[in-house]
């Protein structure tokens, strides 16, 4: 992750919704002061001054635009970076669902026309030996197959933008067999077949794989399964948000991980980050917004 | 090793011992005939079951030497495919054929749960096609007795057809599943029952072959057309095996083949007991002559 940071070049402009709480303005004040981006906080200034105040932060490292409530600060900040007066969105007190109407808003919105809203997340474990990029962890709950090609295609994207050119990519399962009376194992086959085909491109795919054949050398041994992925993965793609869910929140809490997501399917970055998450782990999404802005 | 083309079939029968056919309600000229050809070549030994007087009349005005041959008698047309059948169930033949009666009622005799030739595998049709503008036999699956095979037919039907090329001499048989387009499409069945095959070859739950799809006709029968389009497949341009993806796909091109490319062509129903000829009234003599040889190969 922090060689992620290293890289990145340009410093980028982050409008965020209802910008008023510790938490957001925590997280953006140290993003800006590690030079990364300037901030517009979309709010209620007296708010925005006094949480700035309560934290030590001085506000003047900010703009502030003045907003009277929450839907209406989610659809400002919406706006300003559609305009182009900022790079990337952030949502901060803002409720989800508000915030989501706003992005998706068919004429004010950010999404790109009939594209699948999703989320991809980077996780830097300490077991594994290099980033491990997992989606679909907060979106979309039973991805049909359509969704899951659209996953695989973002996922990629994101790789790619880490210098990963070809990134592996594992359809994850509870096994490695074809079975029709697992329906994600049908449509692994299909995006096999299409990676195979070129419709989808620039990766190295297989799947069914459990999460063993994915990551792990030793079990492609013992297990005897030949697989091009190799226990080499740069991709998870999770069959429902409830196994890929728990599985990230489980690195987090157990195995000491450290995460950086984003929306996807939006013509700009737009950041969604949970209150429960680490400090460094929401300088890293704002960091990977950068990245991909 | 693969079939350069029909007359390699004899190579594969040669020296072995005689297999025995038992042609069901044998007064049928055409298939006597072929049936005659193939026990004076030392193919096979044919049992004979029908209307004897019929048939040696057929015999004796088409001069087919039938001496040895034992006949049984047997007038009624249903009786007889049933004790054809039977026959064949208590191990006195190794082949079954079909001569002057109708497929249906010869499938309900294979078919019957008490003495028929089930062995718990789906029946399906393969036909071994020799054409000039292919540099070697390719057999095709299934033109003739499947219609609208599911996911789960197309399985055993491939797992039929495999174990069939595995006894001609195939180890690992190339199989592309044939599609109208290479790419998969979620409106096309066929692309992704291909794609989910393909998957359990990998995975080894279909053994001993090596099967890719979709596969366009083209593609698979052409390594340039596969080329230009970029497509990298072990099995495109060098396919043995054809899976249709479904019955009025493999008939127009079955009789595509035998009638603008005259194609030479053998078929056998797969997936019983034994081999079953079950050529039509309009296949040649020489379609069935050589249905006989494949059944003969083919045969355990």
């Amino acid at each position: 992750m922090e060689e992620m940071v290293v890289a990145l070049k340009k410093k980028r402009r982050v409008a965020v919704a209802w910008a008023q709480d510790t938490n957001t303005i925590g997280a953006v004040a140290k993003a800006v002061k590690k030079g990364l981006i300037d901030a517009i906080l979309v709010g209620d200034p007296n708010e925005i001054k006094k949480t700035c105040k309560a934290e030590g932060i001085d506000h003047k490292e900010f703009t502030v635009v003045e907003s009277e409530n929450e839907g209406k600060a989610a659809a400002e900040a919406v706006r300003l970076t559609s305009s182009g007066e900022a790079d990337i969105l952030m949502k901060g007190l803002v409720g989800t669902d508000k915030f989501l109407k706003a992005v998706m808003d068919r004429e004010k919105g950010l999404m790109i026309p009939d594209a699948v809203l999703s989320y991809v997340c980077a996780l830097e474990i300490p077991a594994y030996h290099k980033l491990l990029f997992i989606t679909d962890p907060a979106v979309i709950p039973f991805p049909n197959l359509d969704q899951k090609v659209a996953m695989a295609r973002y996922s990629i994207e994101m790789a790619q933008k880490f210098g990963i050119s070809r990134p592996k990519i594992a359809l994850i399962g509870a096994s490695e067999k074809m079975s029709r009376h697992f329906e994600n194992s049908v449509d692994y086959s299909i995006m096999c077949k299409m990676a195979d085909r070129n419709q989808i491109r620039d990766c190295v795919m297989d799947g069914p794989l459990d999460i063993f054949l994915a990551c792990d050398k030793k079990s492609i041994e013992i297990k005897g399964v030949e697989t091009p992925i190799n226990g080499d993965a740069d991709i998870l793609l999770f069959p429902s948000l409830e196994s890929s869910n728990p599985f990230y929140k489980g690195l987090m809490l157990f195995a000491g991980g450290e995460l950086a997501g984003l929306l996807r399917g939006t013509r700009k970055p737009v950041i969604v980050m949970s209150r429960s998450e680490s400090e460094a782990s929401k300088y890293y999404c704002i960091a990977l917004s950068c990245l991909m802005a | 090793m693969v079939l350069k083309n029909m007359n390699d079939l004899n190579r594969l029968v040669e020296g072995g011992a005689r297999k025995r056919l038992i042609l069901a309600a044998a007064q049928d000229q055409h298939s006597l005939g072929a049936v005659i050809r193939a026990r004076k070549e030392k193919i096979i030994e044919p049992i004979f079951v029908g209307n004897k007087k019929d048939i040696e009349k057929i015999c004796e005005s088409y001069n087919y030497d039938i001496e040895g041959i034992r006949i049984i008698d047997e007038p009624d047309t249903e009786k007889c495919v049933e004790t054809a059948v039977k026959m064949i169930s208590s191990n006195e033949g190794d082949i079954l054929m079909k001569g002057k009666i109708g497929s249906a009622t010869l499938l309900r005799c294979v078919l019957n749960k008490e003495w028929g030739l089930r062995t718990g595998n789906l029946l399906s049709h393969f036909a071994l096609f020799e054409v000039d503008t292919y540099p070697k036999v390719i057999a095709v699956t299934d033109v003739a007795m499947n219609i609208a095979p599911s996911l789960q037919d197309k399985i055993a039907i491939v797992n039929n057809s495999v174990s069939c090329l595995n006894r001609l001499g195939y180890k690992t048989p190339k199989v592309a599943v044939l599609g109208a387009v290479e790419m998969v499409n979620e409106n096309m069945k066929a692309t992704l029952d291909a794609a989910l095959l393909s998957k359990m070859n990998q995975r080894d739950q279909i053994k001993n072959c090596i099967i890719d799809g979709p596969l366009a006709f083209d593609n698979a029968v052409s390594l340039e057309s596969a080329q230009l389009k970029g497509i990298k497949s072990e099995v495109a341009g060098d396919t043995d095996l054809l899976l249709m993806p479904d019955i009025e796909v493999g008939n127009v091109l079955y009789k595509s083949l035998v009638f603008f490319a005259k194609a030479k062509v053998a078929s056998i129903i797969l997936g019983a007991k034994v081999p079953i000829v079950l050529t039509s009234r309009s296949d040649s003599e020489q379609a069935k002559f050589d249905s006989i040889l494949l059944a003969a190969a083919a045969s355990k």
